[in-house]
């Protein structure tokens, strides 16, 4: 198989709650007084889930209450249907949740995820580029929706070495760094610059991320 | 129209194909070791069974030559290959255009202009050339009985080796009995049927092409000869009385031009020639030919020594 082969995100379940039970609403951090409906879904990938969640924020008006990576990744999952990724969107209308739904699912269908960085595509790398963030990740990285991101992770060494390759590669800003041990056991990096930097420096991530994977011993 | 759906594949897919990891075909598997094969093998001989000896007694034909597995022994596909070559180079081989007149040949040439034309058309070679025509009939011999003609055919290295020899040979034997015989011309592009123009033109009561046969394995050196009674075109193959293997392992030219006298001598006789020609008259000085009696194979020349 050729290096940087798309590996597509399987969505492992989707399921609604029209009307939620208030506690169920408070225990997963939506607001019963502005929330009523939610929409769950799990995937066997974390950071692509992420990205689509955010992605349904532009496109209805719907709020990310709940996204957690699960421990160790979806190849210690507790179940078929767990993945290593739980969302929840929230809102008081059923429909906007549906088509927050839609927009998640067809973000992991064609845009979002990860790429082998070797032959057998057992390294994976996510060098991902949101030229527009959304309302959810924008918060949580400071950032203004709108502002271009790229999102980059890869497992701990790679992630590290390609990180400061990105950082070299174009004009851009170290955002926000999660270094290992994540829930995952990747790392992950947000850069922020405008959008041609922001290109590059997840390219230049890749290209680093494959390289490492091609010669992971230097002595 | 694709639509750009999005921007973070086509920036991967650009830097995979940056990374000339965009090949669609799988990466090659390597083959196993292969052990190389010992550098010559020594088949254990065998006796060659006594029907193959029996039959490579009668004939020359390859029969009887053993097989190592399912192959041929090298030795075999050396020798048929050298054969082989040797049939092709004579049929490839032109005659020199100054050849006739070195030997002191009246020259005529057919309709064909190259080689290569020669090959594919023999219509072509079967007339004279109009420059030839009208060149032949004004200064050729007329009314004479016999009008040998050297050709080149398919091998002109036949004509070039033995053609002279057999040509003079034969114009002897045939003034010894008491024949006429016209003006000596050679033949170039020449198939066997042009012996009827060239033989109507000087009014030759025979017409005797000599060239050279269609080579076989490695026998690229072979002479036949056609001999037509009233040449006129038009003739056939059933008008023609032939001769074959006029050459050192077949027949030899000397004894090969006195059997050629004798038949032209026959058909002056008899007036005509081919189907209807009566052999019986004259059949002890023909020899074998007239008996088609058994005359033992004579050994295959070894081209390659291996």
């Amino acid at each position: 198989m050729p290096v940087l082969e798309a590996l597509l995100p399987k969505v492992l379940s989707v399921r609604r709650l029209p009307g939620a039970d208030p506690a169920l609403l408070r225990a997963y951090g939506a607001d019963p007084e502005r929330h009523r409906a939610l929409g769950l879904i799990t995937v066997d990938q974390d950071d692509p889930a992420y990205v689509a969640l955010d992605e349904a924020t532009k496109h209805a008006n719907v709020d990310v209450v709940f996204a957690r990576s699960f421990y160790a990744g979806s190849r210690h999952a507790s179940g078929p249907l767990s993945g290593e990724f739980l969302g929840v969107i929230a809102s008081d209308d059923p429909a906007e949740v549906d088509s927050g739904l839609d927009a998640i699912l067809e973000t992991l269908a064609h845009d979002a995820c990860f790429y082998g960085a070797n032959a057998d595509s057992s390294i994976a790398v996510f060098p991902h580029v949101i030229a527009s963030l959304g309302r959810y990740l924008s918060a949580i990285a400071g950032l203004a929706p709108g502002d271009p991101m790229a999102y980059l992770v890869a497992p701990p060494m790679e992630a590290t070495i390609a990180l400061d390759f990105a950082l070299k590669a174009a004009k851009v800003r170290l955002v926000k760094a999660f270094p290992p041990p994540t829930e995952t056991n990747f790392a992950a990096s947000w850069l922020t610059g405008d959008l041609p930097s922001c290109e590059a420096a997840a390219m230049a991530f890749a290209a680093a991320v494959c390289d490492v994977a091609a010669q992971p011993r230097e002595r | 129209m694709s639509l750009p759906l999005s921007r973070t594949r086509d920036l991967v897919a650009a830097l995979r194909r940056a990374r000339g990891a965009d090949d669609p075909m799988p990466p090659r598997e390597r083959l196993p070791p292969v052990p190389l094969p010992p550098e010559r093998v020594f088949p254990s001989p065998r006796r060659r069974s006594r029907i193959a000896e029996a039959a490579a007694a009668h004939t020359t034909a390859l029969v009887g030559i053993g097989a190592v597995g399912t192959r041929y022994a090298t030795d075999v596909v050396l020798q048929f290959q050298a054969e082989l070559a040797v049939a092709h180079a004579a049929v490839a081989t032109e005659l020199p255009p100054a050849w006739a007149d070195t030997n002191q040949y009246a020259s005529v040439v057919s309709r064909v202009t190259d080689h290569r034309q020669f090959l594919l058309r023999p219509d072509l070679g079967r007339r004279l050339s109009e420059e030839s025509a009208t060149r032949w009939a004004a200064t050729c011999r007329k009314d004479v009985d016999v009008q040998p003609i050297l050709a080149d055919g398919l091998s002109a290295v036949a004509t070039m080796g033995a053609g002279p020899t057999l040509m003079a040979a034969f114009i002897a034997e045939c003034e010894a009995r008491g024949m006429s015989v016209g003006t000596p011309v050679c033949a170039k592009f020449a198939r066997v049927w042009l012996q009827d123009e060239i033989g109507q033109l000087a009014r030759a009561k025979v017409a005797a092409i000599l060239l050279g046969e269609r080579p076989g394995l490695g026998t690229g050196d072979g002479l036949s000869a056609y001999l037509v009674f009233g040449p006129q075109l038009g003739r056939t193959d059933g008008n023609r009385n032939m001769m074959s293997n006029i050459h050192a392992r077949g027949i030899p030219p000397a004894d090969a031009a006195r059997r050629l006298a004798v038949l032209a001598q026959l058909m002056l006789e008899q007036r005509t020639s081919g189907v209807e020609l009566d052999l019986a008259p004259r059949a002890a000085e023909l020899g074998e030919a007239a008996r088609g009696g058994y005359r033992p194979p004579v050994a295959r020349a070894r081209l390659v020594e291996v």
